[in-house]
């Protein structure tokens, strides 16, 4: 590895000195357990063993668990892919015919990182919360109670996603239907979809 | 008179197992995490994220139990 890869400010790079970190601390964590452990019993509640406790059972662990959560929710948002269910969905994404929307903000970068949880999370806390708790579903179809065969969004694709990019862009503001007094409205609440109108945002079957 | 110093009482058992069972908890927890960071899949991400953070909760409250435990019998608290 190269000095300018090994210091370079990529996330990619800083996550990788992230989880040496965590492994660091954690092994030096279990070092000092260890050493207590081994330890007569009496000597445990020492003041010695409760200072060495203090560095090796709360500061080291805290700073590894932070650590795991850095790298751990940095690489899951790309842990979509990993799956073999969503192959379809993955080739459909890289197919350079494909028309569907999610393609076309793949392939032209309108998405740079991380399309799949830019799409699927909402924002805000609420957003993040809701995508765990549905990835932790997913992990559970996946590995114990099996996938079903035919997969679908779980509740409808909400409108804010879109327009959180679209809504107050000169193009979108340029479209006579967007700023219509009737459609509007319906647009801001959802009741109107975008792909009412516009092509799918993935194949309709399973590709 | 004797120069002799008093033996120290032996500490009781609650805090000694209550220490050692954090110990154990936490190495637990650890093992989870390093776990997670070799090899990271979503299951390794998931079981870090329950049984090694949970593990670890559990530690931190029974050394703090622990600690709790030994004060009282100091007449700390």
């Amino acid at each position: 590895m190269t000095q300018e890869g090994l210091f370079s400010g990529s996330t990619e790079n800083v996550m990788r000195w992230v989880a040496g970190a965590g492994i660091v601390l954690g092994l030096a964590s279990a070092a000092i357990m260890i050493f207590v452990l081994v330890r007569k019993p009496e000597w445990r509640v020492t003041a010695a063993a409760k200072w060495a406790l203090l560095v090796g059972l709360l500061v080291l662990p805290a700073m590894t668990m932070l650590s795991g959560n850095v790298v751990g929710f940095h690489k899951v948002k790309n842990s979509c892919t990993q799956c073999h269910t969503m192959d379809p969905w993955v080739a459909d994404l890289k197919d350079p015919k494909s028309t569907t929307l999610a393609s076309k903000h793949y392939q032209n970068r309108w998405i740079p990182d991380d399309q799949c949880y830019t799409c699927h999370t909402g924002y805000g806390l609420s957003g993040n919360v809701k995508a765990k708790i549905s990835g932790l579903s997913h992990v559970t179809h996946e590995y114990f109670t099996g996938v079903p065969k035919e997969i679908k969004i779980h509740s409808p694709f909400p409108v804010d996603t879109c327009l959180h990019c679209h809504g107050e862009s000169a193009k979108y503001l340029k479209i006579e239907q967007h700023v219509d007094a009737e459609m509007k409205p319906k647009i801001l609440t959802g009741e109107l979809s975008c792909f009412e109108c516009h092509a799918a945002p993935h194949p309709r079957k399973k590709p | 008179m004797s120069d002799a110093p008093a033996p120290t009482p032996p500490p009781p058992r609650g805090p000694v197992r209550l220490v050692t069972a954090a110990c154990v908890m936490a190495l637990l927890g650890i093992a989870f995490s390093l776990a997670h960071f070799i090899g990271a899949t979503p299951l390794l991400f998931t079981l870090f994220m329950i049984a090694g953070q949970g593990s670890f909760g559990l530690a931190v409250f029974l050394y703090a139990v622990a600690i709790l435990k030994d004060l009282k019998r100091q007449k700390v608290l």
